[in-house]
């Protein structure tokens, strides 16, 4: 691998220059809560690690989706595309629309397979909740179900999450319900004069619910109502093939006892059976509250969440037994704080990355997170802003990808084993995240036009695709 | 007025940095949940606290950075990462017996929203809304107000997304990122941050660590002319 320099794109580009895989039977429907996806497909499956790869349009075997926000906020939220993967030396291609207005962000299959979407709708008498999971080898609908949640009032937030549990067709659905308890007429203080204005205030109150979704019969059981109010909406969810584990946190209230006041509201661990509503385990759960930590299920059937960006909790399946280690290399915190991933990987390592500090660390879960090697890069352009994926790993684990030092852009390459530089690219332009699609091909994301560039494993340019959304996430 | 933020802890941190730039800051600002970081406060409240009084600067503003790619999304998101952020900041306000609301009443509450992220018009709505209406401690006061942290001329939506808000939904203050010609807590650049076209720029962070190699673990904040951001911070009444 060798260090290249470009001084401007390589391959044509332009809108329309490719043949969507989608009909428009295919393509959903708008009018689904708040967001936009977009899919466009990846290299043909089995494309190895370190070979340019060769494809043609009609090779194409799997799609990437792109969620973000549209150009001049055409819709008020996140937006999903299917992004065609450009053949080299050919036009790239237009991302092709698939859902606008999504009520969150999309969650991938552990495999990668399929793409869960979540929509609400406020309809007569609650509120209407739609799990679609797309196929990536075709950016179809492979099923879709959907539940009402009755007595819901149409000013409601209703926050879904979806949980895949490895080896089980359960999809779980988290559900946060936040409905208004009172309206009152309130005096703020005006931000300019301090002088009390009177304005009518709303205040809310959060529960969970629990939803099944069955990928074989395509059935949907629940809501399953917890008796956690008040809670906060914010939680953690993951599954194995038998439980859901969710974190969840009271939330303080004003006339709380002043002995509860002192001291911040305990999480608590659930373990509820998959398809059940009763939970067979509730714990105390140690700090931090549940909120946006990277969480993965072990092959043991466990769960590990990465908090304060330093230490992993591996929550046993079996007694909610919570066990805290500290990931030495993640140590370092700066100023400026970073955004932190983890990844389960198929031979039992974890990979965990701290672009900020300019770490990622590869890790043993079979023996206490034992770092296996850590590797120290520059860090990144914009090192907390959206995507977080900012360093990946290759497929076989033998070279980790990472975006260019903040001062240069582009790309770098390490090798695993002796965590050297191996090769890098740049062109000049900053890049913002950075994915490994299925094939092996590198998709990095950047500001303007074209958003979407694609390098093969040895860092060679390979096409760059336009899209009408600002990135915040690729599946 | 100029002061620091930081990801570190300030009890560790307030000693070099005085060591470096040879003043006491006028305030630090902490990130809170959900946020990275937010554990430093929320699970050592005390210790922070203290920190802030014996570095000379007892105010303590509040941030809050959700993961990124939320910011993008829905009603339901932002009004979810809004009420964390406002019971963490209610945890510590009962936490740390000394730690005050401003005198002015109100505590400006800030969304971090990075150079590389979107804002979507929704999750802001939301966010901000819940902010607003926030009864504090049931104090029936409302004291926190919405304000965005973000790159003003970043490519992303920011500017445009908060130019669609109405009303009291509209953030009070801008906390600009850029640009960044570095300086020191005693020696800060003349004012001149980045500004979106209808909100104030209130605060400008001027020197980031790793861009201005400072050797403290801090960032490096001015307030705008005439403004003095301890006066809507936190503000502890004695030592705890």
């Amino acid at each position: 691998m060798r260090s290249r320099k470009r001084g401007k794109s390589v391959w044509p580009r332009g809108p329309g220059g490719g043949v969507s895989a989608l009909s428009r039977r295919e393509v959903l429907a708008g009018g689904i809560g708040a967001g936009a996806l977009l899919a466009l497909p990846d290299l043909s499956s089995g494309a190895s690690s370190g070979a340019r790869p060769v494809v043609s349009g009609r090779a194409a075997a799997r799609y990437a989706f792109v969620y973000g926000t549209p150009d001049l906020d055409e819709v008020p939220s996140g937006s999903l595309v299917a992004a065609r993967y450009p053949p080299p030396r050919a036009a790239s291609t237009r991302p092709v629309p698939v859902a606008t207005k999504l009520a969150a962000a999309p969650v991938s299959s552990p495999d990668h397979a399929v793409t869960a979407l979540v929509t609400v709708d406020m309809v007569h008498g609650g509120a209407k909740v739609t799990l679609t999971l797309l196929d990536a080898t075709g950016a179809t609908v492979a099923k879709q179900g959907s539940l009402t949640v009755t007595g819901v009032p149409g000013d409601a937030h209703v926050l879904v999450t979806p949980v895949f549990a490895p080896g089980s067709a359960i999809v779980s659905l988290v559900l946060a319900i936040t409905v208004p308890v009172g309206k009152h007429v309130v005096r703020k203080g005006h931000p300019d004069t301090g002088h009390p204005v009177p304005r009518l205030a709303t205040a809310w109150r959060s529960h969970h619910a629990l939803a099944y979704f069955d990928q074989r019969s395509g059935a949907m059981t629940g809501p399953f109502h917890l008796s956690d109010e008040p809670s906060l909406a914010l939680s953690t969810a993951a599954a194995n093939g038998s439980d859901l584990l969710l974190w969840t946190t009271r939330e303080p209230q004003p006339n709380d006892p002043a002995a509860v006041q002192a001291h911040a509201s305990l999480s608590r661990l659930s373990v509820f059976p998959l398809g059940s509503g009763k939970a067979r385990l509730s714990t105390s759960a140690p700090a931090p509250w549940p909120g946006g930590e990277p969480v993965v299920t072990l092959p043991t059937g466990d769960v590990a969440r990465l908090v304060r960006g330093r230490h992993v909790q591996v929550c046993s399946v079996r007694t909610g037994e919570v066990t805290e280690l500290e990931i030495p290399a993640l140590r370092e915190g700066r100023a400026k704080p970073s955004a932190v991933t983890m990844q389960a990987r198929p031979d039992g390592t974890v990979f965990m990355t701290k672009p900020g500090a300019g770490v990622a660390v590869l890790a043993d879960a079979a023996d206490s997170f034992r770092t296996k090697t850590h590797i120290q890069f520059p860090v990144p352009a914009s090192p907390l802003g959206a995507p977080w994926s900012k360093a990946v790993l290759s497929p076989a684990g033998e070279t980790m990808y990472v975006l260019g030092p903040a001062a240069t852009g582009g790309l770098c390459a390490y090798e695993v084993g002796s965590g050297k530089l191996a090769g890098s690219y740049s062109e000049g332009r900053q890049y913002h995240g950075l994915y490994q699609l299925p094939s092996g091909a590198l998709l990095a994301t950047r500001p303007e036009n074209p958003r979407l560039a694609f390098f093969s494993a040895d860092l060679s340019p390979l096409g760059t695709a336009d899209t009408n959304l600002h990135v915040s996430a690729i599946y | 007025m100029t002061g620091y933020d930081t990801a570190g802890r300030i009890q560790n941190t307030y000693v070099s940095a005085h060591r470096e730039f040879g003043a006491n800051p006028g305030f630090w600002i902490r990130y809170f949940t959900p946020s990275p970081a937010a554990d430093l406060f929320h699970e050592a409240a005390l210790a922070e606290s203290r920190g802030a009084w014996d570095s000379g600067g007892p105010y303590v503003g509040c941030i809050s950075a959700p993961r990124q790619s939320r910011l993008s999304g829905s009603a339901a998101e932002g009004h979810a990462d809004a009420q964390a952020f406002a019971a963490a900041l209610l945890t510590a306000y009962h936490g740390v017996r000394p730690l005050l609301l401003p005198t002015n009443g109100q505590l400006y509450c800030w969304l971090d929203q990075e150079y590389s992220t979107s804002l979507s018009t929704s999750y802001w709505s939301a966010w901000a809304s819940y902010i607003v209406d926030y009864n504090f401690a049931g104090l029936g006061t409302y004291p926190l107000y919405p304000c965005l942290y973000c790159a003003p001329y970043s490519p992303y939506p920011n500017c445009s997304t908060i130019a669609k808000s109405r009303g009291v939904n509209k953030p009070v203050a801008i906390w600009s990122s850029t640009p960044e010609p570095c300086g020191s807590l005693t020696r800060p650049p003349r004012w001149n941050a980045a500004h979106c076209a209808v909100i104030p720029t209130r605060l400008w962070q001027f020197g980031e660590q790793g861009v201005c190699n400072l050797s403290a673990n801090v960032d490096l904040d001015v307030g705008a002319p005439g403004f003095a951001m301890a006066n809507y911070c936190f503000r502890l009444k004695y030592r705890p």
